[in-house]
């Protein structure tokens, strides 16, 4: 997975899915869930990123509702990556099978080291975060099985065959 | 090396290697739960790839989120979710039948010692009769309804052993809501809670499927009950037998931790905006006037709930500033409210009576909250927006606590003291 630039959007703790992504906004209309994202938060926000920003938030991020919505509203605004303390475990799974980055602080604490707006590089695969000033954050390596659907594009593409076994 | 609790034994039943070394494992479910907010986001990619499903007797899909539609949108999804179930030929299509989690527990596909999958969060729920359940996002599912397999981690598990007697007022509503102001929003994140209940009386099985649906609620992966008498008793009242296994953890299973909650001075509690785990003592509650009462979701809105609400409403009057929206779990529960007579009750009281589905917990539709409304609920989440206006407010209450605050026309922290029983 190649390396992903942008700006911190910076949230706190147990940011839940309808706060990501409002219930109101659920549709089949791709640009009707594009303009959800965050809406009830902060109305101004969605307008304002750019492609590759990365959200940075602390525990707990994506608890709630399994509605797949909030993943496609990140990936329609081209969020590039999402690194936090920890995330809520269905969300970390819909993300993951979507191709979408979720990273964790390998020490939690170096949060606090990032601010908004901030311009950083996201290395996936080498599970490492570094701002600007050149300050390189170490991040918990995400293990071969999550680099495979990444590197797959998704969990889709690996789908078996017809007529042969799932296979890990 | 120390026994094996509840998920590891279900999870190593059903995975299709024997090497328990690896940190995802490949697992058979047995069922799959589909709802149809969820299976419409799935079924473009479904159909592109030319896919089939894999055992359609193990797919139970419902409509409960748009049932019936409020908007033009929406009856478009749900027609489309629609003939997508028809097309693939689901015999267990429960059309316009209630939410899906009370519908799976009502199905012989839910059995004790399973492994399920479901579309959605609350799949949980069906932890409440011993099967190990969970939610995930459409991607998951249509791997799984392709393959018949999802991967899966082993979670480690917190037991909670529940002791006491639970005061007759309180509810399995009142027991999570404490265990949420015990282990917060992310207490038991990727674990499985396994729930002993040693309390005198056991647990009814209502207020048992009301804890294990919002084990998700303190992020818990599965939230099982070890498996007894009153589980037999249901799984017998259902299917006339006992056709799953009752798979109980080995006396030295390994937990992470073990939680014991003594039920006996358990009172009633109530979890403030905006979040389920933001919870006190009702009786340590600035009172709080409401706009709107709402007893329902999948989490409260089964037969008991709905008995307490009319017992409650019995002779009294729904206080005139306020609108009481009640929603049985499923048509089921709908029709034994009705012989019951706790419908009429309800309605005469003032109350109103919307049929069965997920309605205002997931600001569909059926009481939406605009932005002055001040809302207690019987649902599961209290999330900033989630009933409607971002300044909304919902109070997370059980369905006793709702009927009197729905009378009283105020959340107040004597709801229990002038009638003398707590």
């Amino acid at each position: 997975m190649t390396e992903i630039m942008g700006r911190v959007w910076l949230f706190g703790d147990n940011v839940n899915t309808d706060v990501i992504h409002p219930p109101a906004f659920y549709s089949l209309d791709p640009d009707k869930v594009r303009a959800g994202l965050f809406h009830g938060y902060d109305p101004e926000m969605q307008p304002a990123i750019e492609p590759g920003d990365v959200v940075v938030a602390g525990r707990n991020f994506g608890c709630g509702s399994s509605r797949e919505t909030s993943i496609r509203a990140l990936r329609l605004n081209h969020i590039g990556a999402l690194v936090a303390v920890d995330f809520a475990r269905i969300f970390f799974r819909n993300a993951t099978n979507n191709g979408l980055p979720c990273l964790t602080f390998a020490n939690a604490d170096d949060m606090t080291r990032l601010h908004k707006g901030q311009r950083i590089t996201v290395d996936p695969d080498a599970a490492t975060l570094r701002t600007e000033a050149g300050e390189e954050i170490p991040l918990t390596p995400p293990g071969d099985f999550i680099r495979r659907i990444w590197a797959a594009d998704g969990l889709l593409n690996l789908l078996p065959q017809a007529g042969s076994a799932p296979q890990l | 090396m120390s026994g094996r609790t509840i998920s590891d034994k279900v999870i190593d039943a059903h995975a299709r290697d024997g090497d328990d070394t690896t940190l995802y494992r490949l697992v058979d479910v047995d069922a799959v739960l589909g709802p149809d907010a969820t299976i419409a986001l799935l079924i473009d990619d479904f159909e592109r790839r030319g896919l089939s499903i894999w055992d359609r007797d193990r797919v139970l899909l419902a409509n409960d989120h748009f049932s019936p539609p409020a908007t033009a949108e929406r009856a478009d999804i749900s027609n489309r979710f629609l003939a997508f179930a028809r097309g693939q030929g689901i015999p267990n299509l429960m059309l316009d039948s209630g939410i899906s989690h009370q519908l799976l527990v009502e199905h012989r596909l839910c059995q004790a010692g399973g492994l399920i999958v479901g579309a959605d969060s609350h799949t949980v729920m069906a932890g409440g009769i011993g099967a190990c359940a969970t939610g995930m996002g459409a991607t998951d599912i249509l791997f799984t309804l392709a393959t018949g397999t999802t991967w899966m981690r082993k979670p480690n598990t917190i037991a909670v052993r529940f002791h006491g007697t639970l005061p007759a007022q309180s509810s399995g509503r009142d027991v999570v809501l404490a265990l949420l102001a015990l282990l917060g929003e992310s207490g038991a994140q990727y674990r499985c809670l396994e729930f002993h209940d040693e309390s005198t009386p056991a647990l009814c099985q209502d207020d048992r499927f009301a804890i294990a649906n919002m084990a998700v609620e303190i992020g818990a992966k599965f939230g099982v009950f070890v498996p007894d008498q009153t589980t037999v008793d249901y799984y017998v009242a259902r299917d006339g037998e006992l056709l799953g296994t009752l798979v109980r953890p080995d006396a030295d299973a390994g937990y992470e931790r073990v939680i014991d909650l003594d039920l006996s001075e358990l009172d009633a509690r109530v979890a403030k905006p905006w979040s389920p785990a933001n919870v006190v003592p009702l009786k340590d509650l600035e009172p709080v006037r409401i706009t709107s009462a709402f007893l329902g979701s999948c989490a409260s809105g089964r037969l008991s709930d709905i008995g307490v609400a009319a017992a409650e409403l019995t002779d009294r009057r729904v206080h005139p500033d306020v609108r009481f929206v009640v929603i049985p779990a499923s048509v089921e529960v709908f029709k034994q409210a009705l012989r019951a007579g706790y419908v009429e009750t309800l309605i005469e009281a003032g109350a109103i009576v919307e049929h069965s589905s997920c309605g205002a917990c997931g600001g569909i539709d059926k009481g939406v909250l605009g932005a002055d409304d001040v809302c207690v609920s019987s649902s599961n989440r209290n999330f900033r927006g989630r009933m409607g206006h971002w300044q909304s407010r919902t109070y997370l209450a059980s369905p006793r606590t709702v009927a009197r605050a729905a009378v009283r026309g105020v959340l107040a922290p004597d709801l229990y003291r002038d009638v003398g029983d707590q």
